[in-house]
């Protein structure tokens, strides 16, 4: 006698309501063996330390008394019962990939704002996904593990503040939301201004050239002209639409240039005795103005003239006599002699 | 943050200003104390000496302190001629000379006799300003060993306190010779503050220049009759600055005027005592009447030139005075210091016992000959040594 089996009833999997997970009647927790099927309200938890799922009541039961090893066999991992959570992707490996990846991205959080050439943003997330891989996949934990921590490291400040302001982002969303219609909006129009001029840029160009064609002007002159003018616009107007494209990354700032250098960082010689002029003649220099030897390198006549008077009043005011004996009175009073008297000391002597 | 320099602190910043420029007592102490050193350094020396001139251990028959300033005068004299026998430019000869009386503020000729450093003095001297003749050369045609002028230099450069800057006035002659010549034509005008009524009223001044004095050092005297004209004026100035120059070249270097005065100072004394109407004439152009710099200026010239006129050729030893001295010396100076050529060879290799450094040399030429000589072997030279 054959019996047949009785039709099933209950569905054997059905979606939960509340969660919209996919629940069988044949889930079966791999701790207790209790199936849904005997505990209708069976809730399976996840750990994110091994990824083990569990039912609720062995978490209760195993880790309630504080952190335990996880039962699953192969595996000890000391699990804790505030880190267990409901499984949000139905592919455990998935979970446990965007896990990574949100950690990843709470650190490596820097935007594109924050570069100044796309090729650098572009670098920046390359090395980012590699990071994410290689942590996913369990390739060279060690050294992703270190380049993670000294990335921390190097820019913890500049994490926390990227991390604000993507709080403060989100708060005022559909203001952001707002703003950047407006500004497709205002990017569509200028776009079609720009075609606008340009077309009507190459007429004027086109008629002028004819113009100036027609008065009798060199044809290849004008031509080339024409061109020139042209590229010139059109150069101007990509370097324009460079400027503010909706990239928005980091505008370079340039750096100030700078001062000449001062050789002889603000000194200045001052001739108090004698206004130099600007010739002398005299026939110790004449030959030397016209000497193409003397004037090849560079000679200039007028210095030697200045070195000259420089030369026959310098130290005319300085009264050796008197400046030595007060000098040594003073290393007499100080008890030191200092020999290497540099230029601000001769300076000091000269206002005493 | 400019600040403005005038001349006068550029020449403040000089080695020479600051090393090398006494007030006339501190220059007597100097020399006092280095020659009491050398004093009491003799009487060390002195029992050790074969000479029979000692008595007592005390230095008797001593050169004094007057004899050794005579004797380095003499030998500045005769820098001065050999550099013109080498026919080298006038720098030379002023830097040779000052750098022999600076060498001798501190040593004193008991320990380094002058003519043993008076070659070195200028070879040093044409070396830093420029006209470099090579040593071999120089040795050959001052009929000195090559090695003896050398010996002494390092001595020299410490002395020097490697200061080898002499600042002189013969530029600044030029350059105010050139100024006259052109005031004469009426080519220049005047300083600030300095009151006068332009290129051309300095010129007519010019023209109206009393005539120089009777005692004055120039060439050039008045036309008898007739006006004065600027070529008159010209030769005139041109007269008046070789005389300068012929005070420059000769008592200038042979007093201590370097040490006392600045060079501007020292070429201004010159062209006084050369011309002084025309002297006193140009400082009226240059420095302004109700500055209180000029009272002092003046004075410190007129002082300077008096230190000029006061030496004479007749001051410097003669040939016989200076033989009888060195033969003096010759008993009395330190015996330690007389072989410079080997204590200057024993620095240079470092001081340690010749013979063990020659003992090395030695052996390392032998390896290395061998060396040598057993590349060219058939086989090749010996490995590690063996064979």
């Amino acid at each position: 006698m054959s019996r047949i089996a009785p039709p099933k009833s209950a569905p054997v999997s059905k979606r939960d309501p509340r969660t919209g997970v996919v629940q069988s009647q044949d889930d079966v927790c791999p701790v207790c063996k209790s199936a849904r099927y005997m505990n209708p309200s069976l809730r399976f938890l996840v750990n994110p330390e091994c990824y083990h799922k569990m039912c609720e009541s062995c978490v209760d039961r195993m880790f309630s008394h504080g952190p335990a090893a996880c039962p699953i066999k192969g595996c000890g991992r000391t699990l804790r019962k505030h880190r267990f959570r409901e499984q949000t992707f139905e592919d455990i490996k998935v979970e446990r990939e965007v896990d990574i990846r949100k950690k990843v991205g709470a650190t490596f959080n820097r935007r594109e704002e924050d570069f100044e050439t796309l090729l650098a943003f572009n670098d920046y997330l390359n090395d980012v996904e590699d990071i994410t891989f290689n942590l996913i996949n369990g390739i060279d934990l060690e050294e992703t593990n270190k380049k993670f921590e000294t990335y921390t490291r190097a820019h913890g400040k500049e994490i926390e503040e990227n991390a604000q302001m993507a709080v403060q982002e989100r708060q005022s969303f559909s203001a952001a939301q707002k703003l950047e219609r407006q500004q497709a909006r205002e990017r569509r129009e200028a776009a079609r201004r720009e075609e606008e001029e340009e077309k009507r840029e190459v007429e004027e160009n086109r008629r002028d050239v004819l113009n100036r064609l027609a008065s009798g002007a060199d044809a290849e002159t004008v031509a080339k002209e024409g061109q020139r003018v042209q590229l010139k616009k059109r150069m101007d107007r990509q370097a324009a639409t460079e400027r503010q494209s909706y990239r928005r990354l980091k505008t370079l700032t340039k750096p100030e240039p700078e001062a000449p250098i001062d050789p002889f960082d603000g000194l200045r010689l001052v001739d108090s005795y004698f206004t130099l002029q600007d010739d002398y003649i005299w026939e110790g220099i004449q030959e030397a103005r016209k000497d193409v030897k003397q004037t090849a390198g560079g000679y200039d006549v007028g210095d030697y003239a200045h070195r000259s008077l420089v030369a026959a009043f310098s130290g005319l005011g300085v009264f050796v006599a008197d400046e030595i004996t007060q000098r040594d009175q003073l290393a007499q009073n100080d008890g030191v002699v200092s020999e290497d008297v540099g230029l601000k000391d001769a300076k000091m002597i000269h206002a005493a | 943050m400019t600040q403005h320099l005038n001349e006068d602190d550029l020449y403040r910043t000089s080695s020479q200003y600051r090393l090398w420029s006494f007030s006339p007592e501190s220059l007597a102490t100097l020399r006092r104390k280095t020659h009491e050193l050398a004093i009491t350094r003799a009487s060390q020396y002195a029992p050790k000496s074969k000479s029979s001139l000692w008595q007592d251990g005390t230095a008797v028959d001593c050169l004094n302190a007057e004899e050794c300033l005579r004797l380095v005068q003499r030998y500045l004299d005769q820098v001065r001629t050999t550099s013109d026998h080498f026919k080298w430019p006038v720098p030379v000869k002023a830097t040779a000379a000052q750098y022999l009386a600076r060498f001798y503020l501190s040593n004193s000729p008991l320990t380094y006799p002058p003519k043993e450093i008076y070659k070195t003095v200028l070879f040093l001297a044409c070396k830093t300003e420029a006209t470099h003749m090579t040593l071999s050369e120089y040795a050959r045609r001052i009929s000195t060993p090559a090695d003896e002028v050398l010996a002494p230099e390092y001595k020299v450069m410490q002395a020097l306190r490697f200061t080898l800057d002499v600042r002189q006035p013969y530029r600044g002659l030029k350059g105010v010779l050139m100024e006259l010549l052109n005031l004469a034509e009426g080519r220049v005008g005047e300083v600030e503050c300095v009151e006068t009524g332009g290129a051309k009223a300095l010129q007519a001044e010019m023209l109206a220049l009393e005539v120089p004095a009777r005692t004055a050092q120039t060439m050039w005297s008045a036309k008898a009759a007739g006006k004065i004209e600027s070529k008159d004026v010209m030769d005139r100035i041109n007269a008046a600055y070789s005389a300068a120059r012929t005070i420059l070249d000769g008592p200038a270097l042979l007093t201590d005027a370097y040490f006392l005065f600045t060079p501007s100072q020292i070429l201004l004394a010159a062209l006084h005592l050369a011309d002084e109407p025309l002297t006193s004439f140009y400082l009226r152009t240059k420095l302004p009447l109700d500055s209180d710099l000029r009272p002092k200026i003046l004075t410190t010239i007129a002082a300077c030139a008096e230190l000029l006129a006061s030496f004479s050729g007749s001051h410097i030893l003669s040939k016989d005075e200076r033989a009888a001295l060195e033969q003096k010396l010759e008993g009395c100076r330190d015996p330690s210091t007389r072989d410079l050529v080997g204590s200057h060879a024993v620095a240079k290799r470092g001081g340690d016992g010749g013979e063990e450094a020659e003992e090395k040399a030695r052996k390392k030429k032998a390896a290395r000959e061998k060396h040598l000589k057993e590349g060219d072997d058939l086989f090749g030279p010996s490995l590690n040594g063996k064979g």
